[in-house]
């Protein structure tokens, strides 16, 4: 595994250009180009503010748009992952290469991106006076939250090549998980609902995904939610699922080649 | 001799051809629940125990027919697979051509994919940099350089493809039936570069169908048939057996064999004057021929006869030993005739001859095999069929 990580430095021109491409081609032909990672966010919390007061849902807005923005990068490069050796089987099949650059650069272009909509959340918050004093927690979400993604999507990018029904498997799952996650609602929905034992508050906290989505709310809303104390067990689930992609996926490199 | 580039040990591959295109999870379930595994496919031996070196500094070419595993036995080289056993050591950086632009995005531009192909081999941007001018000029693009390959020609996108490989500068490079794309122009351009590379001291491995090009640039050849390695050495030799074996398949294709089986032909041997087998005569040549016979029962006065027949099958001359006089005493067991055929007074090409034997009243067709035994004839006086003296007047 570690050799697999050097074989990564090694190629890491090979990573950065894929990374553009995949960038590139997103917006293709797209007179506006770039501009729409930053457009998506904003006409999203727009939308989403007009029709919550049109509505009158009472709803912490800022709460709902960080957990959606977190998520979509999530749900976008595993969607892509699926993609990644299957859509590249020219380049498996006809080139030597560390074949994990394929997935990573994937997940890689979508944290670009990502990152362009946090600045559009982050002006967000500003505008709204959010409490952004546990800030520099950012990164350390970030960290935590794209090294989940990055395991998920070696996963997925692995079972595609030996199964494509993985391809209509992953949008179910990808559904069930957004809901069993605090995307939009807080985390206290579950946390402190007396309906639910102290072991299924674990269990809700074992998924990593909400731990990173209550960290992003800790990092930026200031938010002190009752969630806070399950926080390191999402990062263990996170750094396990990064570890077993790992595990999968260099096992399995071998025989894309033969598959494909 | 410098260490071996190229060490290939004891290699086989295997492929496993699944009923359908790829599998599902229904079928691999299905699988599981019958205790199948993966027993429902089917295998298939692409390469068997194939072993040699090459050394730095040394062109091999791969010939073998469609379906040998020469790509398969290239895509091993490169990596791209691995080899289901033995083991392939390889010294230095390698650039493989297994497919011209196959790593090319069309949305990209010339540019683009340039550097991406480069990054694809491991070569460091600024190295691409330095050489970026060559590629385009070996390429000859420079004005569509900045457009999206997908508007490109398929001359342009292989132009470029091939100078890519070949600028990135590796210490081995593989290149799968380049030859056969590209125009004329464009093919002395390859093979000047191939040239090129040589001259620098680089490893090349090269497929192609082209036999003269590849054996007028191979250092060896290498001959794969099913997959089994059956030929390596000079170019000529190597090149010679791969001929002689397509013609006698060739020639299989064409045999037909039938008779009533009193007497069989149990074997024939095509000698030059020096008494070594070949297939392959000058004009003027003579062509010895032994005829072994196995008489199953005591047969009198057999006749043995021959014909010699063009490529399409058309019989051009043709004699027996009845005609000529020849009296075959009373057979039984096993026997030879022999014949000496010239000095041969055929065109240069392909031939075929055909044997049989027969009762001396021509009723009983004892053996017969038409179109067994191909010859080749070799010279400058390209005349059709057989030669007859000819006086031109005015």
């Amino acid at each position: 595994m570690f050799s697999a990580l050097q074989d990564v430095v090694r190629h890491r021109e090979l990573l950065w250009i894929l990374v553009g491409r995949n960038l590139k081609i997103r917006y293709k032909n797209s007179a506006l180009g770039f501009f729409w990672s930053l457009l998506a966010p904003l006409f999203m919390i727009g939308i989403y503010t007009v029709f919550l007061k049109l509505m009158k849902f009472s709803m912490n807005l800022p709460m709902l748009v960080t957990g959606i923005i977190a998520w979509q990068f999530a749900a976008m490069s595993l969607g892509d992952s699926l993609h990644a050796i299957v859509g590249n089987a020219n380049l498996v099949t006809k080139s030597a290469f560390p074949r994990i650059i394929l997935p990573l650069s994937m997940v890689l272009a979508n944290v670009v991106n990502f990152l362009l909509s946090c600045i559009v959340l982050i002006v967000y918050l500003v505008v709204e006076r959010a409490d952004l004093s546990h800030a520099a927690w950012f990164p350390v979400v970030l960290i935590v939250h794209v090294s989940l993604v990055t395991g998920v999507a070696l996963l997925f990018s692995t079972a595609n090549v030996f199964f494509r029904d993985t391809e209509h498997l992953v949008s179910m799952i990808l559904l069930a998980w957004f809901f069993l996650t605090p995307v939009i609602y807080p985390d206290a929905l579950v946390l402190e609902n007396p309906a639910f034992p102290a072991a299924v508050q674990a269990l809700f906290f074992a998924n990593p995904m909400t731990g990173v989505i209550t960290g992003y709310r800790m990092a930026l809303l200031g938010w002190a939610g009752p969630g806070t104390a399950y926080l390191l067990l999402s990062v263990v689930a996170s750094l396990s699922i990064l570890l077993l992609g790992l595990f999968v996926f260099l096992c399995c490199q071998d025989r894309f080649g033969d598959e494909l | 001799m410098s260490a071996p580039a190229i060490r290939v040990e004891g290699v086989s591959k295997r492929f496993v051809l699944s009923g359908r295109g790829s599998r599902t999870l229904k079928s691999a379930a299905m699988d599981l629940v019958r205790f199948r595994g993966r027993g429902a496919a089917r295998e298939f031996w692409a390469l068997r125990d194939i072993a040699f070196e090459v050394s730095a500094g040394e062109t091999l070419g791969i010939i073998g027919a469609n379906g040998a595993g020469k790509s398969t036995l290239l895509s091993l080289l490169a990596g791209t697979r691995p080899p289901t056993t033995g083991r392939i050591t390889t010294r230095g950086t390698i650039s493989s051509l297994l497919e011209l632009g196959a790593g090319f995005h069309p949305e990209l531009t010339g540019r683009e994919n340039v550097y991406l192909a480069g990054a694809v081999m491991g070569i460091p941007r600024r190295a691409m940099r330095e050489r970026f001018d060559a590629i385009v000029a070996f390429a000859g693009i420079d004005q569509f350089i900045d457009q999206p390959v997908k508007h490109y020609s398929s001359g342009m996108y292989v132009r470029l493809g091939f100078a890519v490989a070949v600028e990135v500068n590796p210490d081995i490079l593989l290149i799968d039936e380049v030859l056969a794309v590209g125009d004329i122009a464009f093919q002395r351009k390859c093979i000047e570069k191939m040239d090129e590379f040589r001259r620098r001291g680089k490893t090349m491995l090269i497929i192609s169908h082209d036999l003269e090009t590849i054996q007028s640039i191979s250092d060896r050849i290498l001959l794969l048939a099913g997959g089994r390695l059956t030929g390596l050495g000079k170019p000529e030799t190597v090149v010679e057996q791969y001929r002689t074996t397509v013609r006698a398949e060739q020639a299989a294709a064409m045999r037909r064999d039938w008779g009533s089986g009193e007497v069989t032909i149990s074997g024939v041997t095509v000698r030059n004057a020096k008494g070594a087998a070949t297939d392959t005569f000058q004009q003027g040549d003579t062509i010895h021929v032994e005829i072994a016979f196995d008489a199953h029962q005591r047969v009198e006065d057999p006749v043995f006869g021959f014909a010699v027949s063009n490529q399409a099958g058309v019989k051009l001359y043709g004699n027996n030993t009845q005609i000529e006089g020849h009296h075959v005493a009373t057979i039984d067991g096993k026997g030879s005739v022999r014949l000496a055929l010239g000095p041969n007074t055929l065109g240069p090409g392909h031939y075929m001859l055909s044997f049989s034997t027969h009762s001396a009243d021509h009723k009983v067709n004892f053996h017969r095999i038409d179109n067994g035994f191909p010859i080749v004839i070799e010279g400058d006086r390209p005349f059709e069929g057989c030669y007859m003296p000819v006086r031109w007047g005015a």
